[in-house]
C-alpha cells in the first residue's frame, strides 16, 4: 500500500490484523508497550490511513472510517486483555520470588498473665457486683474485737488459741502470759461484716474480698495466708431461701447455668442456722463454701437490732476455688511465684 | 467419731443400707465423712481352741500351736505367744480370707522351719480390726466353739466416719446420734437403761471446790470385780470398730459406756483413794501427775483437778492418774462419771497435748442432767464384763440448773427459713428430737420450749430455727434472690486496680503472690539506711518459722525470692508484678483502722497497697532475627506509664534518686501531681548479691493505692483541628549533667499552645557538639484549630525554644 493512496477497508483490515499479531507475539510488557506504540500510536498504520480519509468520498470515507474505529477498539481490547496475562504472570513470577515461610515463630507482643487466685476473685466480685453488693476490704491485722467478740466467738474458743491464730505484737499490744495479745491477723473476712455494720444502718449488702491467715504450715491443702470473699446481707425479711438463691445464682454464675448446689447443715459461731453449700461439679458433690442466717449475738454487738433486721453472710475461699477450675493439685503453686505456673493466661472473667 | 452400722442398729430401728443413712444424717446436720468396711471381705475365720503351744525349735520368735474348731484339729505356726492351752482365739482355717487395705488375703498352707501350717491364728489388726498387732486376739472363754467368727460378732460391718461440729456433742455418742437418726427417719428407739445404784455410802467422801467448774459428781462403787479378765468379744469388736484398743473388761466397759452414752467416765481401784475421798479443784502450785501413759506432768494453776488426800489422781475430764489405776490386782471400783466445764477441759488437754476421747467429748459439752443415768449404765457394764456387783452410789449435784425455756416464735421462724412451716409443724419438728412445747402466748405468739437434757447446744430461738430447718431438711428450702435494692458495682479505687493489674499484665508483667512474711535478714538484705520506715517490722508471736517472724514492710524481699527460685530453674527472663499490703506503724498521716468498742492502749498498723515490679534477663526476648534487649529501668519506668495512662492520669514527674536498694545512678522517684508514689531502678549491686540474683536485676515499688485512688479517671476528647499540621524538628545541645526532662519542658514551654506532640527521637554526643555536651533532637507536631500555619510559625517556636534553652539550660540549638 503507497502512502499517499486512498485508505480502502483493506487496508484496514490488514492494519489491525498486523496489530493483533503484534500485541500476541509480545512476550513481555516492555513488548507490549513497544507493540501498542507501534500499532495503536499517533505513527501506527491505523492512524496513516485515518490521516488519508479526507481524499474519501462520504460514502468511502463513511465505510472506511467505521472499519477504522472497529479496528481500534479491537485492537484496544486485545491489547488490555494481553496487559492483563502479561502482569499476571509477572506478579506470579515475581510475589513468587517474596515468599516467606509463615509457619516461622510469630511475633507476639510481650505479654503478662494475671494470678489464677485474683483472677477468680475477680470473677466472684463480677458476679456479686452484679447482683448488687459493692466490695469493700478491711484491715488484715484486726483487733481481737473485730475477729472474734463482735462475731460471738468467745475469749476461751479453741480457735483464738496460738495453735490456729497468728498473734502480732508491737504498737502497744503486748502478749499475755499464754502469748496471746489483742492484736492479730484476721482468720477470716468476717470483720469487716463488724466494721461495716458499725459503720452503716442497715440496708447493707456487701462483699469482702481479701487475705486471711491461720496458724498452719504450708502443705498441699494449706496456706497461712490464703483468699477468702465474704457476703453480708442485712434486710428487713431476708430469708434462708434468699440465702440459697443468691448462692445458688453466684455458683451458677461460676460454673455453669445447670450446676445443682445442695446446702448442707453445719456450725459457725456466727451464723444460726449455719450451712455448707457444696455444687456438683466434676461428677461429685464438692464443697464450695459455708454460710448462715447473721447470728443475733452478732447483729446485737454491732448495734443492729436483731428483732428488727435480719440477714444472712457467707464466705467462700477462692483458692479452692481457682484449684477446681483449673486442676490445681497443691495449693502451695499459688505462692511459689514458678513462672511455668503463672504464665498461662488465667482471665476467667468475661 | 466412729459409728459400726450393727451397733447403731441395736439403738434404733432402722432399716436404712449404711450410704443411705450416710446421706441421712450429713443432710441432717451429723456429716457422715466416709463410711468404711475395715473387715470387707472377712471369710473362713472360725472360733478354735489351743490344745497345746511350744516354740518351734530353731526359731526365737515362732511357736508351734495344736488348735481345734471341734471338728478337726489343725497345727498353726504362730508369731506370738500371747496365749496357752485352754484358750478360745480366732483361726484363719486354710482357705479363709483376710481383709487387708489392698484386698482380701487368702491364707493356705505354708512351711516355716520345716513346720507346716494349716491356716493361721490371727491378730485384731489381721481381722481389719484396728492396728493392734501385738498378739493373737484371745477371745472371752464363753466364745462358741467353731462358729464363723464375722457372723458371730457381726464383723463384716459398715461403720460410719462422722465429722461431728461443736456445737453437736451429742454426735459423739452413739445414743446420739440414734437419738437423730430416730428424729429424721421416725424409727423407734431402742436405748439401753441400767437400774439406778443403790443409795449407799460408796465409801467415797466427794468435794466440789468449784461447782462452776464441776457442776456435778457421780460415784458408783464396784466389788468384787475380776480385773485379770477380758471383755467379751462382741465388745472388743465394738471397741475397736469405734477406733478404740480394747484393754481389761473394766477399761472396755468405760470406754464402752461412753462411746454409748457420750458421758466419759474413770474408774478409780477404791482401795488407792487415800483418805477414801475424791476432791475436785484447781492445781496448787508445783504440783504434778503422773498420768496413765506413765509421763510427770507439771500442773498449771488453771488445771482442773481431781484428788484424794494425796494429791492428784487426774485431769479432769482429760486423763487418770497411774496411782490409782485399776489393775489385775483391783477388786473394788470407784467409777467417776461427771460434768466439768468445757473451757476448762479444752484449756488442760491443749495445754498437756492430752487430746483424749474424753476431753474431746468434754470440750463440747457434757450435760450433768443426765451424768447419773450413764454412771448407771457404765456401772452395769463393769459389773457384767468383770464379774462384779453395782452396790452403792452417790450424787454431788449442788445446784441442778434450771430447765431453759426458750420462745420461739413460728412466724419468725417462717421469715427466717423463707418456708411456709405451720406452727403445728413445727411443734412436731421439735417434738421429735425431744424437745416439750408449750403453748403459745396469747400476746407473742410465742411457743414456750424446753430442750432435751442431751442437746444443751440449745439456748436461743436461732438455735430452735436451725433445729427445724434441718428437720424439715436443708433441701426444702426454696430459691429466691433478692434485690440489694440497687445498682451494684466497684468503687473507684477497687476499679482503678482490676485496670492497673490488667494494663500491667497486657504491658508484659506477669502476676505472683507471695506469702507476706519477712525475717530481720531479708530487709537487711535491702541495705536500708537505719532511719527507714521499712525496718520497723511488726512482728508475730507466733510465727511458723523464724523466716516468717515478722509482716512485710516491703514487697521487694518475697519478690526477690520468687524471682531467684525461677533463676534457678533456668527461667532467667523475669518481669513480675505483685500487688498487695505492706504493714507499718501508724502515723497521724496515715493512721490504721479503728479498735473495737471497749479496745484500747494499742493501734492497728497502716496497711498501704503497694505495687512491686521485679525483672531481669531480657524484656523482649531473643528471637532468630531480632536479638532481644535486657530489661532496664525504662522498662520498669514503662510499666508505671502505661499503667498511670490506663488509669486516665496525667505524665509521672520523674526525678534522678540514690536511696536503697537502687544503683544510686539508676534508680527515679516517681510522683504524680504532686503525691510521691515511690520508687523504680536497677537495684544496688550488693543488693543483688545478697539475693543472689542475675546482675542489673531491676525493681520497683510504688503506692497503688494513691495511683488508683480515684479510680478511672475519664479523659477529655476534645475535636482535633481539621486543618493541616506543621511538622518541625529541633536540636538541642545542653551540657552532659542537664537531665533530659528540664531539656523537654523547655522544648514543650517554647512551643507553647501550638504543641500537638513532642517526641525525642535522637541522642548525640560527637565532635560537632563539643566535649562534655550532648544533643536531644525532638520531633514536633504543631496544630492549630483556627488558622492555617505556616513556616514563619515553625520559625517563631524554633526562636521561642531556643531563647529558653539559653536562658535556662544555658544550650543552643543546633540550626
Amino acid at each position: 500500500m503507497a502512502d499517499h493512496d486512498p485508505p480502502t477497508v483493506d487496508d484496514v483490515v490488514a492494519a489491525r490484523d498486523a496489530g493483533l499479531a503484534a500485541l500476541a507475539a509480545a512476550g513481555d510488557l516492555e513488548a507490549l508497550d513497544e507493540a501498542k506504540r507501534v500499532h495503536l500510536g499517533k505513527r501506527s498504520a491505523l492512524a496513516g490511513l485515518q490521516r488519508g480519509l479526507g481524499a474519501l468520498d462520504d460514502a468511502a470515507r463513511r465505510e472506511v472510517g467505521r472499519a477504522l474505529n472497529e479496528a481500534r477498539q479491537t485492537l484496544a481490547e486485545a491489547e488490555a486483555a494481553r496487559r492483563e496475562e502479561l502482569e499476571a504472570e509477572r506478579d506470579r513470577v515475581q510475589l513468587a520470588a517474596e515468599a516467606v515461610d509463615v509457619t516461622l515463630p510469630p511475633r507476639t507482643p510481650p505479654r503478662g498473665a494475671l494470678h489464677p487466685v485474683r483472677e477468680t476473685i475477680d470473677a466472684l466480685l463480677d458476679t456479686f457486683t452484679g447482683l448488687g453488693y459493692p466490695p469493700v476490704t478491711g484491715p488484715e491485722v484486726e483487733s481481737e474485737w473485730h475477729n472474734f467478740e463482735a462475731l460471738n466467738i468467745p475469749a476461751d474458743h479453741p480457735a483464738r488459741g496460738l495453735m490456729d491464730t497468728l498473734y502480732v505484737q508491737g504498737l502497744g499490744a503486748e502478749p499475755d502470759q499464754v502469748g496471746i495479745t489483742p492484736m492479730l491477723l484476721r482468720t477470716h473476712t468476717s470483720p469487716v461484716q463488724a466494721r461495716v455494720l458499725r459503720a452503716q444502718e442497715p440496708p447493707v449488702y456487701i462483699v469482702v474480698p481479701g487475705r486471711v491467715y491461720r496458724s498452719d504450715v504450708a502443705d498441699a491443702t494449706h496456706l497461712p495466708a490464703f483468699h477468702q470473699i465474704e457476703g453480708l446481707a442485712v434486710d428487713r425479711e431476708l430469708s434462708f431461701a434468699d440465702l440459697r438463691g443468691t448462692l445458688a445464682a453466684a455458683v451458677r454464675s461460676l460454673l455453669g447455668p445447670e450446676v445443682p448446689i445442695r446446702l448442707r447443715p453445719h456450725h459457725f459461731q456466727f451464723t444460726e442456722p449455719s450451712c455448707e453449700v457444696d455444687a456438683y461439679y466434676d461428677g461429685r458433690w464438692m464443697e464450695l463454701l459455708g454460710a448462715g442466717m447473721v447470728h443475733p449475738n452478732v447483729l446485737a454487738a454491732c448495734g443492729v437490732d436483731p428483732e428488727a433486721w435480719q440477714g444472712f453472710a457467707f464466705g467462700m475461699g477462692p483458692e479452692r476455688l481457682a484449684m477446681m477450675r483449673h486442676g490445681v493439685t497443691d495449693i502451695r503453686q499459688f505462692v511459689d511465684g514458678d513462672l511455668r505456673f503463672l504464665s498461662a493466661q488465667t482471665t476467667v472473667s468475661p | 467419731m466412729r459409728v459400726p452400722l450393727s451397733w447403731l442398729r441395736e439403738l434404733v430401728d432402722l432399716d436404712q443400707g449404711p450410704d443411705e443413712l450416710a446421706h441421712l444424717l450429713t443432710m441432717g446436720g451429723l456429716e457422715v465423712d466416709h463410711v468404711a468396711h475395715p473387715t470387707a471381705g472377712i471369710r473362713g475365720v472360725v472360733v478354735a481352741e489351743v490344745q497345746s503351744r511350744e516354740p518351734v525349735e530353731g526359731s526365737d520368735k515362732l511357736h508351734r500351736a495344736l488348735v481345734t474348731d471341734g471338728r478337726a484339729t489343725y497345727q498353726m505356726i504362730a508369731g506370738a505367744a500371747n496365749f496357752d492351752a485352754g484358750d478360745r482365739v480366732p483361726a484363719a482355717l486354710p482357705g479363709a480370707r483376710l481383709p487387708t487395705p489392698s484386698g482380701p488375703l487368702e491364707i493356705g498352707r505354708k512351711t516355716l522351719f520345716g513346720q507346716t501350717s494349716e491356716g493361721m491364728l490371727a491378730s485384731l489388726a489381721e481381722l481389719g480390726l484396728g492396728d493392734d498387732h501385738a498378739g493373737i486376739w484371745v477371745l472371752d472363754g464363753d466364745a462358741p466353739l467353731g462358729v464363723d467368727l464375722a457372723e458371730w460378732l457381726a464383723l463384716d460391718d459398715a461403720v460410719l466416719v462422722l465429722e461431728v461440729t461443736p456445737d453437736r456433742g451429742y454426735g459423739l455418742s452413739l445414743s446420739g446420734v440414734a437419738r437423730d437418726v430416730a428424729a429424721l427417719t421416725g424409727a423407734p428407739l431402742r436405748l439401753p437403761s441400767a437400774p439406778p445404784a443403790p443409795e449407799v455410802d460408796p465409801g467415797v467422801r466427794v468435794d466440789l471446790a468449784d461447782p462452776q467448774a464441776c457442776p456435778r459428781f457421780t460415784v458408783r462403787r464396784i466389788e468384787g470385780v475380776d480385773a485379770r479378765r477380758a471383755s467379751p468379744a462382741w465388745a472388743q469388736a465394738r471397741l475397736v470398730a469405734a477406733g478404740m484398743r480394747p484393754i481389761s473388761a473394766v477399761v472396755d466397759a468405760t470406754n464402752l459406756a461412753m462411746l454409748e452414752t457420750g458421758h466419759p467416765c474413770h474408774a478409780y481401784d477404791a482401795q488407792r483413794l487415800v483418805g477414801g475421798r475424791l476432791g475436785v479443784r484447781r492445781a496448787h502450785e508445783g504440783e504434778s501427775l503422773v498420768t496413765l501413759d506413765e509421763v510427770e506432768r507439771a500442773c498449771d494453776p488453771d488445771d482442773l483437778l481431781i484428788v484424794d488426800d494425796a494429791g492428784p489422781v487426774g485431769f479432769a475430764g482429760v486423763m487418770g492418774g497411774a496411782r490409782t489405776e485399776v489393775d489385775e490386782a483391783t477388786t473394788t471400783i470407784a467409777l467417776e462419771t461427771a460434768a466439768f466445764d468445757p473451757r476448762s477441759v479444752l484449756r488442760t488437754a491443749r495445754r498437756h497435748q492430752l487430746l483424749t476421747e474424753a476431753s474431746q467429748r468434754f470440750e463440747k459439752t457434757v450435760p450433768p442432767q443426765t451424768v447419773a443415768a450413764a454412771a448407771d449404765r457404765a456401772a452395769q457394764l463393769i459389773a457384767e464384763f468383770s464379774g462384779g456387783r453395782v452396790t452403792a452410789g452417790s450424787d454431788a449435784y449442788p445446784a441442778p440448773p434450771e430447765p431453759v425455756t426458750i420462745p420461739l416464735v413460728p412466724a419468725r421462724a417462717r421469715s427466717l427459713l423463707g418456708i411456709d412451716l405451720p406452727d403445728l409443724a413445727q411443734r412436731r419438728l421439735l417434738a421429735s428430737i425431744g424437745c416439750e412445747v408449750g403453748e403459745p402466748d396469747p400476746e407473742s405468739g410465742a411457743l414456750p420450749v424446753v430442750p432435751p437434757d442431751y442437746r444443751p447446744d440449745l439456748t436461743i430461738p436461732a438455735d430452735l430455727v436451725e433445729e427445724l430447718a434441718r428437720l424439715h431438711g436443708y433441701e426444702q428450702i426454696p430459691e429466691s434472690v433478692p434485690s440489694a435494692g440497687r445498682v451494684g458495682g466497684r468503687l473507684p479505687a477497687e476499679a482503678g486496680e482490676r485496670v492497673a493489674r490488667r494494663a500491667l499484665s497486657g504491658a508484659g508483667w506477669t502476676e505472683l503472690l507471695t506469702l507476706p512474711f519477712v525475717a530481720d535478714d531479708d530487709v537487711a538484705a535491702l541495705r536500708l539506711p537505719d532511719d527507714d520506715a521499712r525496718r520497723e517490722l511488726i512482728a508475730l508471736v507466733n510465727p511458723l518459722s523464724k523466716d516468717e517472724a515478722a509482716l512485710r514492710t516491703s514487697l521487694l524481699p518475697g519478690m526477690l525470692k520468687a524471682v531467684r527460685r525461677n533463676v534457678a530453674r533456668q527461667l532467667r527472663d523475669v518481669a513480675v508484678f505483685e500487688v498487695g499490703r505492706v504493714f507499718l506503724p501508724p502515723t497521724p498521716a496515715e493512721p490504721g483502722a479503728p479498735l473495737g468498742p471497749g479496745e484500747d492502749g494499742f493501734a492497728l498498723p497502716a496497711e498501704p497497697l503497694h505495687l512491686g515490679l521485679v525483672a531481669t534477663g531480657r524484656f523482649r526476648a531473643d528471637r532468630f532475627d531480632d536479638e532481644g534487649r535486657p530489661a532496664d529501668v525504662y522498662d520498669l519506668l514503662g510499666a508505671i506509664d502505661a499503667l498511670r495512662s490506663a488509669l486516665g492520669r496525667e505524665a509521672l514527674d520523674v526525678r534522678p534518686t540514690d536511696e536503697a536498694p537502687y544503683h544510686p545512678g539508676r534508680a527515679a522517684r516517681l510522683g504524680l501531681g504532686g503525691i510521691e508514689l515511690g520508687v523504680v531502678g536497677e537495684l544496688h549491686p550488693r543488693v543483688v548479691e545478697a539475693f543472689d540474683l542475675p546482675p542489673r536485676a531491676l525493681a520497683g515499688e510504688v503506692r497503688l493505692d494513691r495511683l488508683v485512688a480515684d479510680g478511672v479517671v475519664a479523659p477529655e476528647l476534645a475535636t482535633p483541628s481539621p486543618l493541616p499540621a506543621l511538622r518541625i524538628d529541633v536540636a538541642v545541645v545542653v551540657a552532659e549533667d542537664v537531665p533530659a526532662a528540664q531539656v523537654e519542658a523547655a522544648v514543650r514551654d517554647g512551643a507553647g499552645a501550638l504543641l500537638a506532640e513532642a517526641s525525642l527521637f535522637d541522642v548525640f554526643r560527637g565532635a560537632q557538639v563539643g566535649e562534655g555536651a550532648k544533643s536531644l533532637a525532638y520531633r514536633l507536631r504543631l496544630e492549630s484549630a483556627e488558622r492555617q500555619l505556616t513556616d514563619a510559625d515553625g520559625a517563631a517556636v524554633i526562636d521561642a525554644i531556643e531563647e529558653r534553652v539559653r536562658a535556662r539550660l544555658g544550650g543552643s540549638l543546633r540550626r
